[in-house]
């Protein structure tokens, strides 16, 4: 797997010279790290393991193949660094949750999981506490962005050491929304409803799923549901609130949004489709992470808009979803590694992680992303990447800052991520958007069945 | 003699025609995309010059990239390892169970059979949890040993119960007559039986080795450095990035993953259908 | 493979046949020992009964334990009798979750078998190119699943379908058909697939059927005038009941937990309209870490498909009765 010559995107390479890129940054950031990770790093010195000590790390497959293969880089200095052997696994995202459940369940298996959302609730009797890594971090660079309490963190102590949030905005076509006379992305739904209404005429309508994958789908039912003001539980998250006018309101609309707007065949979609479909020119916009652009731009002789340009100049992103009555609320996918409580090499993983977080390490893997994934702390806004990279790629500096994760507005328990995998905020939506229930009964369907879950 | 030829045309050629077209025209569809260029990928659905079904400039690029950039060699040899040694041990069992069961008369026959076959009622799904346990305590993990081992829980129950029902369409006086002419019980099950029962060990020797070729989560699970994965774990989890598939690539792993399987059953097959017409009933 | 094991087999019984036949030697006594059925019998059960008791004893009598107890993962659960069986009945998705697993098992597996048999009738027949037909016709069996149904719902796909565009070009419609995207119509997609990858073991195991049945036999029914259904009625049908029946009870197992499929086309949706027990009790259990209530779904297929195997099991002991 380890295949340092991934090359059918040095194309991305080409577009910004890595090489000089990587000097300015670094000199900028080797500045701003003085005292910071560099401390922290000095005061615990690579200590030498038991020879033949070995860590196993397992991650998703990142979307971005320049990232994998820098951290499979990184593994051999890390080694180094430690004086234990380091190995890192790469695995589909769908796969991470059997892998660590038959891990737990056998108390065998990798030493760090490469956690999703708020993972560390559910798998909280089976992590060790990693705060001291943690509350390093956060000292050095400004603090974790505010998600990161709800999803790794159970009381004072920290279960999982953030890393990096994947940002999901809203891919458009400047030039489409422009023939309806919309010169920016709709501030609004109500907004947002006439514009796409109108592209939707032009057979270019707006492109969503509501399948049950676990990108597309929810990073946009959550925010719909937040945005108009409705909520799952209250504070306490003991008690189910779902069934309020806020989110009435909000399955109304998407009804009425759908019917108008969308492509209506986005009820099957997964997380790939509206990405396809974004290239082939049949969707004017759609709620993806960075890589409708990225990808655009890599293949800018392959994907081509109905001029026969590059696509990727004609592609924007708007960082949020439009605002309801009650706000923008956006749910981002934040990712975290976890040191499991049944490795052998507890320390040891805690001194990787160190390293990981390390500025001169992660800077690298950070730049590589190009904004796709963001760091997990906010000192890596101001990193000087953010003015390099393109214009469309800039709305995720500070994206991240908003984010809220489910169970909102109760803390985000596993009764949280009970609801969010049985795709019930998804499927109340679908069953109105179908035209299997209407918007009170499908709301009433969701109370029913988070009531089963809280109750 | 006109309407013979219609009628052959009617109850034979165009059903068998049909059949042709729908089981193959999936596969038409992998080979098609696995050759297509990606810029065709992204072609509009209502572009005048989207062409599904052939592609005007094939392209071997996505058969390279997997070659070059995967370890599908590997992935693939894996594969077929642990399916030719577990469907082995599958078969070994399942034929010596299955005969055991069709044929000797001891007590609890009937439990026993009726026993290995709920085995097969298991479900799969959660299984892999508490197997994740065993495979720990044998210390077994990340080995093609971890598969080979339990693949046969899912195929022993159905190898014996598909050979024990080949095994009771044989008729019983062909081994008497074996005993008769001075055979061990033993001899003549080697000799007379086992041979008449080819075709049933051949068939469901093709349904193990499938099932073990295709099998997916065992492998995911209990397989974890990326040169000792099976072909579908180690093309998931290579060539789906994301939201992005490789299509090509992935197109192209599932043909170069099935066609040297289907060149050895079109042998077997051919073996099995020819070799014994006829020499059983009657 | 199976020459591999007929090779081991074979090379026992040359061992076996070199002994001296006289009842005096050691070996001789084994033999003696092989001519006792119940000896034997234990013999060639043992490698099949130790597998499966080493490999699934433990797994299952766990998978029972986890479905009478509140564990979720990582944590250690409680007793707590059937409150997991209850809580499943009473939800609603569980409900539509069995009704889409009885659904697509009943069509699925008749579609299988029908479609599977008339298959096997035709390639027993001669006709040029009969080797590779017979072999291609397995290719959809072969083919990993989880990549095979990622073209299949390539062609389904809401926006590109081949099929819509076929159908477009044609004059059938004007707007695109929903495969995927409407509940009842994705359910039927489902089943579709799982009759394309399933139907080709039904052919070649039924073919293999077909082979033992002696010619002559047809050719006497021939000849007393019986037309080809009655034939295949009187004469085919009921010599091939026995390994019929075993291919059909496989085949609703299989496809009554069927995981892959689901997983990969649909990931049980729109709004659970394709979810199976197995796919469900999959996300409850490894996705919520609700490991007990999960594996209690998952054993709701347990009783349903004990009752298969009891009336196959009658079945067939009365067919051998006859």
């Amino acid at each position: 797997m380890a295949k340092p010559e991934h090359d059918d995107l040095s194309t991305l390479n080409a577009v910004v010279n890595r090489r000089d890129f990587l000097r300015v940054t670094g000199a900028v950031g080797v500045v701003a790290a003085a005292g910071g990770l560099e401390g922290i790093l000095a005061a615990h010195r690579a200590p030498a393991y038991a020879q033949g000590t070995k860590l196993h790390m397992v991650r998703w497959v990142d979307f971005i193949p320049e990232a994998d293969v820098e951290l499979k880089r990184q593994m051999p200095e890390a080694s180094k660094a430690l004086g234990a052997e380091v190995t890192l696994e790469t695995i589909n995202a769908n796969d991470l949750q059997p892998r660590i459940t038959a891990a737990i369940q056998s108390g065998s298996g990798a030493d760090i999981f490469m956690f999703q959302y708020n993972w560390a609730q559910l798998y909280a009797n089976s992590v060790v506490d990693v705060s001291d890594v943690a509350n390093e971090i956060a000292k050095a660079e400004g603090g974790f962005y505010d998600v990161y309490t709800p999803s790794a963190k159970v009381g004072a102590r920290w279960l999982a050491v953030p890393h990096s949030i994947i940002g999901n905005a809203v891919a458009y076509r400047r030039s489409w929304l422009k023939e309806v006379g919309a010169t920016e992305y709709p501030k609004t739904w109500d907004e947002a409803r006439k514009v796409f209404s109108q592209l939707k005429k032009k057979g270019k309508p707006y492109g969503q799923t509501l399948g049950h994958t676990f990108g597309d789908a929810p990073t946009f039912a959550y925010p719909v549901l937040w945005n108009f003001g409705g909520a799952e539980t209250d504070a306490s998250g003991k008690k189910v609130v779902i069934n309020s006018k806020g989110a009435v309101e909000s399955v109304k609309f998407m009804q009425a949004f759908w019917k108008e707007a969308c492509d209506e065949g986005g009820l099957a979609w997964d997380d790939t489709n509206n990405n396809r479909a974004f290239h082939a020119g049949e969707i004017s916009a759609s709620l993806n992470g960075a890589s409708i652009y990225i990808v655009a731009k890599r293949q800018k002789d392959k994907i081509k808009d109905e001029k026969g340009e590059p696509m990727y100049q004609d592609i924007d992103h708007a960082g949020l979803l439009p605002a309801g009555p009650a706000g923008q609320f956006p749910l981002y996918l934040n990712h975290s590694h976890a040191v499991m409580k049944y490795s052998k090499n507890q320390k040891l993983a805690k001194d990787f992680l160190r390293w990981l977080h390390k500025k001169e390490t992660f800077e690298k893997w950070f730049v590589v992303n190009e904004g796709y994934s963001v760091a997990a702390t906010t000192v890596w806004e101001k990193h000087s990447m953010w003015d390099k990279i393109d214009k469309p790629l800039q709305v995720f500096r500070t994206a991240a800052r908003k984010t809220r994760i489910f169970g909102h507005a109760g803390p985000s328990t596993a009764k949280a991520t009970e609801a969010f995998s049985k795709y019930i905020i998804v499927d109340m939506y679908a069953n109105a958007v179908s035209g299997k229930m209407s918007a009170e009964a499908a709301v009433k369907w969701a109370e029913g069945e988070l009531k089963k879950i809280y109750g | 003699m006109i309407e013979q030829r219609w009628k052959k045309w009617v109850y034979f050629y165009i059903p068998l025609a049909v059949f042709i077209v729908g089981t193959l025209f999936p596969f038409y569809w992998m080979a098609i995309t696995a050759f297509r260029p990606d810029e065709e990928l992204y072609r509009s659905w209502r572009a005048v010059n989207n062409t599904p079904f052939w592609t005007l400039q094939p392209t071997l690029a996505h058969f390279q990239d997997l070659l070059a950039k995967t370890t599908f060699p590997r992935w693939l040899w894996n594969t077929f390892f642990i399916a030719v040694a577990s469907t082995g041990i599958s078969l070994f069992c399942g034929l010596l169970a299955g005969y055991a069961l069709a044929r000797l008369k001891f007590p609890m026959a009937g439990a026993l059979g009726t026993g290995i076959f709920v085995t097969y009622l298991v479900p799969p799904t959660l299984l892999f949890i508490p197997l994740a346990d065993i495979i720990r305590n044998f210390r077994l993990g990340n080995t093609p040993w971890a598969l080979i081992l339990t693949y046969p829980t899912f195929l022993v129950p159905f190898c014996t119960w598909l050979l024990m029902g080949y095994f009771k369409t044989i008729p019983r006086e062909l081994e008497e007559c074996a005993r008769i002419d001075g055979a061990t019980r033993f001899g003549a099950m080697l000799r007379i039986i086992f041979p008449i029962a080819v075709p049933g060990i051949l068939s469901a020797g093709i349904f193990a080795f499938t099932l073990s070729w295709n099998e997916f989560i065992y492998a995911l699970i209990f397989l974890s450095s990326p040169e000792r994965k099976t072909v579908p774990v180690g093309v998931v989890s290579e060539l789906i990035r994301g939201d992005i598939y490789f299509w090509g690539q992935l197109m192209a792993g599932a043909l170069l993953g099935s066609v040297p399987v289907a060149l050895v059953y079109s042998f077997f097959v051919e073996y099995y259908v020819t070799g014994l017409t006829g020499s059983v009933k009657g | 493979m199976a020459n591999h094991v007929l090779e081991d087999a074979g090379s026992a019984a040359q061992l076996e046949v070199a002994l001296p036949h006289p009842a005096t030697s050691k070996p001789a006594r084994f033999e003696r020992f092989l001519e006792n059925e119940r000896f034997l019998a234990f013999i060639l059960l043992a490698p099949a009964v130790i597998l499966l008791s080493v490999f699934i004893a433990y797994p299952f009598v766990m998978g029972v334990w986890l479905s009478l107890s509140s564990t979720s993962v990582g944590i250690p659960g409680q007793f707590v009798g059937i409150r997991n069986f209850v809580k499943a009945w009473n939800d609603s998705i569980f409900q539509q979750t069995l009704r889409n697993t009885f659904v697509y098992t009943f069509w699925a597996t008749l579609f299988k078998l029908t479609l599977g048999m008339w298959l096997a009738l035709l390639l027993n027949r001669h006709f040029r190119g009969k080797r590779i037909v017979r072999a291609s016709m397995l290719l959809p069996f072969i083919i990993p699943t989880v990549l095979s149904t990622f073209a299949w719902r390539w062609m389904f796909d809401p926006t590109f379908s081949v099929l819509n565009w076929v159908l477009y070009r044609g004059g059938f419609i004007m707007t695109k058909l929903p495969f995927l995207s409407d509940g009842a119509w994705a359910l039927w997609c489902a089943i579709i697939v799982n009759t394309w990858r399933g139907m080709p073991f039904f052919a070649i195991t039924l073919l293999a059927g077909l082979q033992t049945i002696n010619p002559d036999l047809h050719e006497a029914a021939s000849l007393d005038g019986a037309g080809a259904w009655h034939r295949f009625w009187h004469v085919t049908w009921p010599l091939l009941k026995p390994v019929t029946i075993v291919v059909v009870v496989f085949s609703i197992i299989q496809t009554f937990s069927d995981f892959q499929l689901i997983y990969v086309l649909t990931g049980g949706g729109p709004a659970n309209s394709t979810h199976l027990l197995a796919t469900y009790a999959y996300q409850l259990g490894v996705a919520a870490g609700l490991l007990g209530e999960g594996a209690a779904i998952s054993l709701f297929m347990f009783p349903v498909l004990l009752v298969v195997v009891w009336i196959q099991l009658r079945y067939l002991r009365r067919l051998e009765g006859v």
